[in-house]
């Protein structure tokens, strides 16, 4: 579809599967209404909103599709159907994603009634020069990789003097490929950082608690948004309505930022300074870091990375209230270090060989975690835990040992092996699985690195409050790197997932 | 039915594939062979109701009627429809208020000169939200056979019967083409024909089961009783007309087993012909897939819900190519249907009357039906646009 506004309409929509009920008789409706069929002018501004993008559908009938249309020729095969929300009064098209189907002897009536999420993605193949779209007519089991999670907003209660982090959602996709001892993540076909960006923001609010309405500002740092010109947090915003609605237009502020790997790390501070202002009306902004990484083929210039890149990503949510790790202390250091780029218009980084260790990785995060240690009168062993920023498996571990930190310390950050380097979701990811394991009053020592060149480091101290909102949280970064529904590919799968449609 | 119209006389082009003519070529040459069946000339044509699904897609080819005032010289009102049965209805309209006396209705479609983007092109048009999510044209027709096997809870040896009667609807259709000189497939096939298409892509529904993508045009000419008598013609009469609506989202339909449009036309239709549905032996129905006959035969009431497959599957193979049911024949799609006369879709409908029109009129040679030794009294058509958006029902008789 090269029609703007109608590609605008239908995204608005679909992304969100916006829906509504008439308060009158009861009457639901995919899509928005005014009023409503079975009350007619009567019902009029009595239409309450269902969207559907929390809940749980049930899979009514399906079929296979080895035939596609032809914008949806690159999914080669997939199971399409009708789905039913709120015991059949909604029933949408649905297709079903995150499914490789290269068995022959596919059960399909084993797959009618079971229990699907809807999932945000890329809707089909467009031309280069298009539009990307979107839809959340995507569905995927509810008792798989992606178990469903009820997102309930709850009241926050606990002042804290400093800001902090008050919510996370990490995500990465379900199929894996395998080789020289590291597992990373390969999106599906129709994902890419995009979706990767609103999942993690969709996982962040339900952890948080926090309603959407809330966040006043959300950052996105990524290196692989699909267009040059055009904001992925934009997308974010209107798929989950962060900010108060006002008709379609969303009272958040929303920017994406770019540094190589450290886009998003560098936000936090900017985060905690927004809602620490006494004059803002910002009490909570989100941060958000997610990648495709981009690599060029094995034996390609630049296909060194190929061996590291993987597909994910986080989203931070900052407040000053129940805080969960509040951010005690800051460092960044910049220089014009020329390591890792991508020219415009060029699909896949370049990078400077070797000299991406020394003076360029190595320089800037000792120069970050040391003098923040030094900023906070504190040494290594005053850290439960460093989380460094880690493009390959052995980088983080040298700096890591080099600063003094023993293995206990920094290897539970090191989340590279699981899920590939996610680029700007990389320190994140890392920060992620510690807030999964930390206890009250640890500290955590994060240094991250942007290629380019620079590094962020924070001291966080956690609090009591992360035991109680952990109870709501399934999808943590342990749950997707052990899930037994992960699918391993071969090398010309990844390459073919990681195009994209 | 006061006012009732006349058809006076049917004209068509073969279906199939026409490569090397323009839209307009194939309707001039349907219109030329309606005009010369009642000796009409066109100066006597008051208006023209024409209809296409999607020229406009297929052919980039807007304000048809242009081409047409060109082609013809005539610059009388022209109107355009998306089915034959929309354009015929609006004639009827016409003649019922005496606006006019003799009207050309014509239908056309050129689909494969989009052949490489019709499915997109069309699933998008009949049905975007489900486009949206992946949905093909198909996929709509399995969905519909898999809510019927659930919520007639068929298993076991009766679902494989279901499947065989299926079958059988694709073979009596490639039947009943054989013998009608118009239609794309002028072939017989097997049980066997059907069942390895199904085989081959392990599915319940194959490639015979499914209408194909058909270039055609059809044309009649409708008049007043006042009109028609003074013309040396064997008329048939519209006994009755009508159509419903439902949704464009057929997930989002309360019935997904059914076409409860079908069902509304049916029902109002009979109610202005003053007929029952079994004075009505004869029809033409719009099988775009074999399932919809099958599920065609219950929403006109021919069968309960749930029992057209077991109908379908005792009274086949029937020499006389008619479905008997609870004693009764039926004769449906005696010119091969969608499936093997071809599915131009802007134009089927008027194949449809076509087929009527010969079978009421005696004139239908080799696929002449018979009931009880004379032709048949009244044929109904059903079509519909859409998977079951609009329906659409004609009744049409003998004085």
């Amino acid at each position: 579809m090269s029609s703007e506004p109608i590609e605008r309409r239908v995204s608005y929509l679909g992304d969100r599967l916006r829906a509504s009920r008439c308060k009158i008789c009861g009457k639901e409706y995919f899509e928005v209404r005014d009023y409503c069929g079975n009350c007619g002018r009567k019902s009029y501004n009595k239409m309450d909103n269902a969207d559907l993008f929390y809940e749980k559908g049930k899979l009514e009938l399906c079929t296979l599709i080895d035939e596609p249309t032809n914008k949806f020729r690159k999914l080669e095969r997939f199971v399409y159907g009708i789905v039913s929300f709120h015991n059949g009064k909604i029933r949408v098209p649905a297709r079903v994603t995150d499914q490789l189907l290269n068995k022959s002897d596919f059960d399909l009536s084993s797959l009618e009634g079971r229990e699907v999420t809807p999932r945000f993605r890329r809707r089909y193949s467009v031309g280069k020069s298009e539009v990307v779209p979107t839809i959340s007519l995507a569905f995927t089991l509810a008792d798989e990789y992606y178990p469903h999670q009820e997102y309930k907003v709850i009241q926050p209660t606990k002042d804290s003097e400093l800001p902090g982090i008050v919510g996370y959602g990490v995500y990465s996709s379900r199929f894996r490929i395998k080789d020289e001892g590291i597992e990373r993540a390969v999106p599906f076909i129709d994902e890419d950082s995009i979706t990767a960006a609103v999942e993690a923001g969709k996982l962040a609010l339900i952890h948080s608690g926090l309603d959407n309405s809330w966040v006043g500002k959300v950052y996105t740092g990524s290196e692989s948004n699909p267009y040059a010109v055009k904001p992925i947090a934009s997308k974010v915003a209107q798929v989950l309505q962060l900010g108060e609605q006002d008709g379609d237009v969303q009272g958040v502020d929303a920017v994406d930022t770019e540094f190589a790997c450290k886009a998003a790390s560098s936000m936090f501070k900017d985060a905690c300074a927004l809602v620490s202002y006494p004059r803002s009306d910002i009490n909570y902004a989100m941060v958000i870091g997610a990648d495709n990484s981009q690599a060029a083929p094995r034996g390609c210039p630049g296909g060194e990375l190929d061996a590291f890149v993987g597909y994910g990503g986080a989203a931070f949510i900052f407040g000053k209230k129940d805080v969960i790790a509040e951010v005690e202390s800051w460092y960044s250091c910049t220089s014009d270090t020329p390591d890792f780029w991508r020219r415009d218009g060029e699909p896949y980084p370049m990078h400077g060989g070797r000299f991406t260790g020394d003076p360029a990785y190595n320089k800037h995060v000792r120069k970050a975690a040391s003098k923040m240690m030094e900023k906070c009168n504190m040494k290594a062993s005053d850290f439960a835990y460093f989380v460094p920023h880690q493009p390959n498996p052995s980088f983080p571990v040298r700096i890591a040992k080099e600063l003094g930190f023993k293995e206990e310390q920094f290897m539970p950050a090191i989340q590279m092996t699981k899920f590939g380097n996610t680029y700007s979701g990389a320190s994140l990811v890392g920060l992620a699985a510690i807030l999964d394991i930390a206890k009250p009053d640890d500290h955590i020592l994060i240094a991250s690195y942007g290629s380019g060149a620079g590094s962020d480091a924070y001291v966080l101290r956690v609090t009591s409050q992360i035991l109680d909102k952990r109870k709501h949280q399934k999808i943590n970064v342990k749950f997707l790197a052990e899930n037994p529904f992960i699918e391993f590919v071969d090398y010309a799968t990844y390459r073919r997932l990681k195009q994209g449609m | 039915m006061q006012n009732r119209p006349v058809i006076v006389a049917v004209g068509r082009t073969k279906f199939g594939e026409h490569y090397g003519k323009e839209p307009e070529k194939l309707i001039e040459e349907a219109w030329l062979a309606a005009s010369n069946e009642c000796n009409l000339e066109r100066k006597n044509l008051e208006t023209c109701y024409m209809s296409d699904y999607f020229l406009l897609i297929t052919n980039k080819l807007g304000l048809e009627e242009g081409f047409l005032s060109e082609l013809t010289e005539l610059h009388v009102p022209m109107e355009v429809t998306r089915s034959f049965s929309a354009a015929l209805k609006t004639a009827c309209h016409a003649i019922q208020a005496g606006v006019y006396s003799t009207v050309l209705v014509g239908g056309i479609e050129k689909m494969t000169d989009r052949l490489d983007k019709i499915r997109d092109d069309l699933m998008l048009l009949e049905d975007p939200w489900s486009y949206y999510a992946g949905g093909t044209p198909e996929a709509n027709h399995e969905l519909l056979l898999r809510a019927y096997i659930k919520k007639h809870c068929i298993n076991g040896e009766n679902l494989e019967k279901l499947y065989n009667a299926l079958a059988q609807v694709a073979i009596k259709n490639h039947a009943n083409g054989a013998k009608n000189p118009y239609a794309q497939y002028q072939r017989k096939i097997s049980l066997e024909n059907v069942l390895s298409s199904r085989k081959a892509v392990n599915k319940a529904l194959g490639l015979f089961d499914y209408a194909p993508i058909t270039d055609g045009a059809t044309a009649l000419i409708l008049t007043s009783e006042e009109v028609a008598k003074k013309m040396d013609v064997t008329p048939v009469y519209i006994y009755g007309y009508d159509s419903a609506t439902d949704y464009l989202d057929y997930s989002a339909r309360d019935e997904l087993s059914h076409f409860v449009a079908a069902q509304i036309a049916m029902k109002k239709a009979l109610k202005t012909s003053k007929l029952n549905a079994w004075d009505i032996n004869l029809w033409e129905v719009n099988d775009q897939s074999t399932m919809m006959e099958l599920v065609s035969l219950e929403d006109l009431g021919y069968c309960a819900s749930g029992t057209a497959w077991k109908s379908i599957a005792e009274s086949s193979p029937n020499s006389k190519g008619c479905y008997e049911i609870n004693g009764k024949e039926l004769y449906v799609n005696m010119d091969g249907g969608l499936k093997a006369d071809g599915n131009p879709l802007g134009a089927a409908g008027g194949a449809q009357i076509y087929e009527i029109f010969r079978q009421l009129t005696g004139k239908a040679d080799q696929r002449q039906v018979t009931i009880d030794g004379t032709t048949p009294k009244y044929g109904g058509s059903l079509e519909f646009e859409g998977f079951g958006t609009k329906a659409y029902v004609n009744i049409l008789g003998r004085e």
